[in-house]
C-alpha cells in the first residue's frame, strides 16, 4: 500500500515542524514548504495527496494556491489553516474546493481527525459513486451543513452526505439545546466516531433553536441514512438570513 | 457774494426764522407797495378833485369878472339912449350933460364916464370936466362905438389918459413892484399903466344920426370889487386855521394889481409877481394852468388863465387859488390810517404766523427729541402730537416706526439669546460627537492592531498547543511532567481564548437583532449575577417602566453590556450597598433609556473621560477591554453610553437604545 504523502504550506518554520510532528504516522510521508511557490515547485516535481496550507502568507497566498491546485490538479485535497479566521474566508475556501478550513491554534488530535477524514472521503469515492444526492432547494455550506428555510422565517438545519460519508460510524452525538443561539460559521454540533475522531459542525445560519430532533439521540445512524429529511439536527428561529445566504450555496 | 452769503445764512437758520424773514420780506413789501400804491391812488384823488374844483372856481371867477365888465357896458348903453342926453349932446350943452351924467358916474361907481362928439372927441369929461376935446378915435372901443357898435372890453390905459381922468387915478394906478423870487426878471421896478373894465356905445338922435359916444371905465388896479366877490362866492369866506381856504387875484401883465392873497405883513400882495413858469404858460403861451404852486408864503392848488383886450392881446392874468395844506392834511390823515390798519395787519399777521410756526415747529422740536432719544438706544420713547394733519400723521408713523423698531430689536435680542443657547447646545453636542468618533477611532485601530496580534500570536500557540499535546501522549505515568504538560495546555488554550475574544472585539460582528424586552433582559442577566459571591452584600433594587415596548437589538451582546456594568458596580462597591437598574421611555418615545446607579466609589473626573478607552482599567486584574466592548456593542446599536460619577457617592451609566435601529 502507498503511502499518502502530504504537503504542508507555513511560512513559519516552526508551525510547519509542530504540524509535521502532529501528523507524523506510518501511513503518511509528509513534506514542507515555506512559501506558496515553493510548494507549487514541489507539487509540479513530485504531486501529493493533501495539501495543509497556511492561508495568509507572504507572495503567493493560501487561496491562490488553492485556486492553482484545482485548475492544474484536482485530485488534490486541500486543507486550509488560518491565525485569522472568519467566515467569509471559510466559506470562500470552501466554495472554491478546500477540503475542509481549520483555525490555529488547534490540537494534534484536531487536525488528525480532518486528515483522516479527507483520506476517507477520498477512498469513498473511489469505492462507489454517491448513492444520496442533495435534493434542490436547500442553502447549504460544501461539505458541511445545509439549511432549508420555512415559513415564518424558521429553517431546519441538517448535515450534508458529502460531510457524512467521510466520517466513520457515529458513536456520539451531541446537538445544542433549546433557546441556545447558534452562529454561522460557528460550531453547533459535535460528532464522534468509531474511529475515535470528533468532528465540529458549522451551523449554516445565525438564530435561535426553537427545537431539535429527538429521533437523532435515539438512533445516530439517522443521520447517515437520511441526511436531507429524518437526519435532521434541528429547527430554528432565522435572525437574517438574507445576510446569511450569501454565504451560502443553493442547490439545483 | 454778499447776496449768496445772505442766502446761504438764511438757509442756515432755524425753521422759525425761516418761517418768519419770508413772511416779514413778504408782508413789508406787500405793505410797503399797498401803502404806496394807496397813497399815491389818494393822493391823486384828491388832488384831482381838488383841481377840478379850482378849475371850476375859476370858471366862476371869471363870471364874477365878465359880470363886472358887462355891468359897464350896460350902464353905458342904457344911458345912451336916454333921450334927455340924447338932446344935450346934439343942442352941445355941456352943463346938461355933465348934470346928467355925473350922478351916474358916481352912483356906479365908474372911473370914468365920458362923451364925445361924432368926430371921437371928448366932449364931457365928468371927472374932470376941465379937460375936453382930446380926441379918444384911437381908442379900438370908441372906434367901434363911432362905427355903430355897441363894445366892451379890458384895456390897458397909458398914464396920459388917467392923468386927464384925474380923481386920482393915476396915482391908484402907480404900483411898486415887490421883489418876488421865482418871478421873471423885469426891466422897471414899476407900473404906470392900469387895467381897466371898459364900454363904449354910441349915441344917436331920433333919426339915428350918430352923435357921438359915450363910454366908461372902471380902473381894477388896487379895485377888490371882483376878488373880494369871487372869495365871497365861491369860497364862501372859508377859513382853515386862520387863513383864507380861497383867493382871488388880477394880474396886469404878471403883477398883482388886485388880490386878496396876502403878504407877510398881512397886507395884499399887491406888486408880487406871478412865477416864471406860469408867466411863459399863460402870458406867453396863452394856456390855463392848474397845478399846486407856491403863492407869496403858502402852497395852493392854483389855476391861471389869462385875460385879453378887444384885438385879443393878452393883458393879464385871473387867478384863483386854494389853499393846500386841508387837502395835504386829509391826505395825511387818510394815509395815518391806512398805515394805521396796515400796521395792525401785520400785526395780527404775525401773531397768527406766530401761531402757526408754532404748531409746526413745536411737534417737529418733539419729533427730534424723540428721534435723539431714540438714536441713544430709548426705542421706548413715544412722540405726543394729537394732531390731524401731515405732522399727526408723521408722529403716528414714527411712533409705528419705533414700535417696530422695539419688536424687531427684541426679537434680535431674543434671537440672539436662543442662538447663544443653540450654539452652546449645538457645541455639546459636537463634543460629544468628537468624543464618540474619538471613541470609534480608538475602537478601529485597536481592532486592526488586534486581528494583527491574533494572527501573530496564534502561529507560536499553533506550535505550543500542538507540542504540548504531544509531549502528553508520550508521556505515560509521569506524573510529574504530565502535570506541567497540563498546565502548559490549559494556559495556551486561555491564550488562545483571549486571542479568540480579542478576534472577536475586532470584527465587531454586525449584531443579529431582534425585538427583545429590555426589563426580561435585566431581570435574567441580574438574577444569574445575584447569586454570585461578589453580589452578597448588594442590594439590588429595579425601577423599571412595565409600558416599554420591544426594542429591536442583538440580546445577547446587551446581555453582555448588562453584564458588564452590573460586574462593575458590584466591583466598585467591595462592602456592599445599593444597585439601581431602572428603565424608562424617553421624552420623544423613540427610545428607551436605562440607568444603572451604584452607590460605589466614584470615578475621579480626570478617570471618567478614559472610562471607555481600550485597555484602560483600574483593577488589578481587569483586561480594560469591557467598557471598550460594551462601548462598540452601544454604537452598534446607534445607541449612547455616558456615565455620570461623584467620587464617594457613587456612578451612574446610562444606556439609550433607540426602539428600532438599523
Amino acid at each position: 500500500m502507498d503511502k499518502k504523502t502530504i504537503l504542508i504550506v507555513d511560512d513559519e518554520i516552526n508551525v510547519c515542524k509542530s504540524i509535521d510532528r502532529a501528523i507524523q504516522n506510518v501511513e503518511y510521508e509528509v513534506r514542507r514548504a515555506l512559501s506558496g511557490e515553493e510548494a507549487l515547485d514541489k507539487i509540479k516535481e513530485n504531486p501529493c495527496d493533501l495539501v495543509i496550507a497556511d492561508l495568509m502568507m507572504p507572495g503567493i497566498g493560501g487561496i491562490d494556491l488553492l485556486k492553482f491546485l484545482k485548475t492544474d490538479f484536482p485530485e488534490i485535497n486541500v486543507i486550509m489553516i488560518t491565525g485569522y479566521p472568519t467566515i467569509k474566508t471559510a466559506v470562500q475556501a470552501i466554495k472554491i474546493g478546500a477540503f475542509d478550513y481549520i483555525a490555529k491554534p488547534f490540537t494534534p488530535e484536531q487536525l488528525r481527525s480532518v486528515v483522516a477524514r479527507c483520506f476517507k472521503s477520498e477512498k469513498e469515492t473511489e469505492k462507489r459513486p454517491p448513492l444520496t444526492t442533495m435534493p434542490p432547494g436547500i442553502y447549504y455550506i460544501i461539505g458541511h451543513t445545509w439549511v432549508r428555510p420555512e415559513e415564518k422565517n424558521k429553517g431546519l438545519v441538517g448535515v450534508v452526505h458529502d460531510f457524512l460519508k467521510t466520517v466513520g460510524r457515529i458513536t456520539n452525538l451531541q446537538l445544542p439545546k433549546v433557546n441556545d443561539n447558534v452562529l454561522q460559521g460557528e460550531m453547533c454540533a459535535k460528532i464522534k466516531d468509531d474511529a475515535g475522531f470528533n468532528y465540529g459542525i458549522w451551523s449554516p445560519a445565525t438564530g435561535k433553536v426553537l427545537e431539535v430532533n429527538e429521533e437523532l439521540n435515539k438512533d445516530f445512524s439517522l443521520l447517515k441514512q437520511s441526511p436531507y429529511n429524518d437526519g435532521w439536527l434541528f429547527r430554528c428561529a432565522l435572525t437574517d438570513f438574507e445576510e446569511d445566504k450569501e454565504s451560502l450555496l443553493l442547490s439545483k | 457774494m454778499n447776496l449768496k452769503y445772505i442766502y446761504d445764512k438764511f438757509l442756515s437758520s432755524p425753521l422759525r426764522a425761516k418761517f418768519f424773514i419770508t413772511f416779514l420780506v413778504v408782508i413789508c413789501f406787500g405793505g410797503v407797495a399797498t401803502l404806496f400804491l394807496g397813497t399815491r391812488l389818494e393822493h391823486k384823488t384828491i388832488f384831482s378833485l381838488a383841481q377840478a374844483k379850482v378849475r371850476h372856481d375859476l370858471a366862476s371867477a371869471r363870471m364874477v369878472y365878465n359880470e363886472k365888465l358887462f355891468d359897464v357896458r350896460d350902464i353905458v348903453r342904457l344911458n345912451s339912449v336916454r333921450e334927455s342926453l340924447q338932446n344935450a349932446l346934439k343942442n352941445k350943452q355941456r352943463e346938461s350933460l355933465l348934470k346928467h351924467l355925473d350922478p351916474v358916474r358916481t352912483e356906479f361907481n365908474l372911473d370914468f364916464l365920458n362923451i364925445t362928439d361924432a368926430e371921437g372927441k371928448v366932449f364931457v369929461r365928468t371927472s374932470n370936466p376941465e379937460i375936453w376935446g382930446d380926441t379918444q378915435s384911437d381908442d379900438p372901443l370908441v372906434q367901434s362905438a363911432l362905427s355903430g357898435k355897441t363894445a366892451a372890453a379890458t384895456q390897458i390905459i397909458d398914464r396920459e389918459e388917467l392923468l386927464k381922468e384925474g380923481g386920482g387915478l393915476a396915482e391908484k394906478a402907480f404900483i411898486e413892484f415887490i421883489h418876488t423870487p421865482k418871478a421873471a426878471p423885469r426891466e422897471k421896478d414899476h407900473e404906470e399903466k392900469a387895467l381897466a373894465l371898459k364900454a363904449a356905445t354910441p349915441v344917436r338922435d331920433e333919426n339915428n344920426v350918430l352923435l357921438g359916444v359915450l363910454y366908461a371905465g372902471v380902473i381894477l388896479n388896487r379895485n377888490y370889487e371882483i376878488v373880494d366877490k369871487v372869495k365871497e362866492i365861491v369860497f364862501k369866506g372859508e377859513k382853515y386855521k386862520g387863513r383864507e381856504i380861497g383867493t382871488a387875484t388880477i394880474f396886469q401883465q404878471d403883477f398883482r394889481i388886485s388880490t386878496n392873497v396876502e403878504s407877510e405883513n398881512g397886507q395884499r400882495a399887491i406888486g408880487t409877481r406871478v412865477s416864471k413858469e406860469v408867466n411863459q404858460a399863460v402870458l406867453k403861451e396863452g394856456k390855463d394852468w392848474i397845478d399846486r404852486a407856491f403863492v407869496v408864503n403858502n402852497w395852493y392848488i392854483s389855476a391861471y388863465e389869462p385875460i385879453t383886450n378887444m384885438e385879443g392881446d393878452i393883458v393879464g392874468i385871473l387867478y384863483v387859488g386854494m389853499l393846500e395844506k386841508p387837502y395835504i392834511d386829509l391826505r395825511n390823515k387818510v394815509m395815518g390810517t391806512f398805515t394805521g390798519i396796515a400796521a395792525l395787519c401785520v400785526l395780527v399777521l404775525l401773531v397768527i404766523l406766530s401761531a402757526i410756526t408754532s404748531t409746526i415747529i413745536n411737534p417737529l422740536k418733539k419729533l427730534v427729541t424723540a428721534t435723539n432719544e431714540i438714536a441713544k438706544g430709548d426705542l421706548s420713547h413715544k412722540v405726543n402730537i394729537n394732531l390731524k394733519d401731515e405732522i399727526g400723521q408723521l408722529a403716528l408713523s414714527f411712533n409705528q416706526m419705533t414700535d417696530d423698531l422695539k419688536k424687531a430689536n427684541q426679537k434680535l435680542i431674543h434671537w440672539g439669546k436662543t442662538l447663544e443657547k443653540q450654539v452652546e447646545e449645538r457645541t455639546k453636542k459636537l463634543k460629544e460627537m468628537q468624543d464618540s468618533l474619538i471613541q470609534s477611532e480608538k475602537l478601529a485601530s485597536l481592532g486592526k492592531m488586534a486581528a494583527g496580534i491574533a494572527h501573530e500570536i496564534n502561529n507560536p500557540l499553533t506550535s505550543i498547543l500542538i507540542n504540548s499535546h504531544l509531549l502528553l501522549e508520550k508521556t505515560d505515568d509521569d506524573p510529574y511532567t504530565k502535570e506541567s504538560l497540563n498546565l502548559i495546555t490549559e494556559e495556551t488554550s486561555r491564550c488562545s481564548s483571549i486571542v479568540k475574544g480579542l478576534l472577536e472585539f475586532s470584527r465587531q460582528n454586525p449584531p443579529k437583532k431582534e425585538p427583545a424586552d429590555i426589563n426580561r433582559l435585566i431581570v435574567n442577566t441580574s438574577a444569574v449575577l445575584e447569586n454570585q459571591f461578589k453580589f452578597q452584600n448588594i442590594a439590588v433594587k429595579k425601577d423599571f417602566d412595565s409600558n416599554l415596548p420591544n426594542v429591536k437589538i442583538d440580546t445577547s451582546k446587551i446581555k453582555q453590556v448588562l453584564w458588564n456594568l452590573m460586574i462593575n458596580a458590584s466591583e466598585a462597591m467591595p462592602d456592599g450597598g445599593k444597585l439601581i437598574i431602572s428603565t424608562s421611555l424617553s421624552e420623544n418615545g423613540k427610545k428607551v433609556v436605562i440607568k444603572i446607579t451604584d452607590t460605589g466609589k466614584g470615578i475621579p473626573k480626570e478617570n471618567i473621560n478614559k472610562l471607555f478607552d481600550p485597555f484602560f482599567t483600574t483593577k488589578e486584574s481587569g483586561s480594560g477591554l469591557g467598557l471598550a466592548v460594551t462601548y462598540g456593542i452601544i454604537q452598534q446599536h446607534q445607541g449612547s453610553i455616558k456615565a455620570d460619577s461623584e467620587v464617594g457617592r457613587g456612578t451612574t451609566f446610562t444606556v439609550v437604545l433607540p426602539i428600532s435601529s438599523k
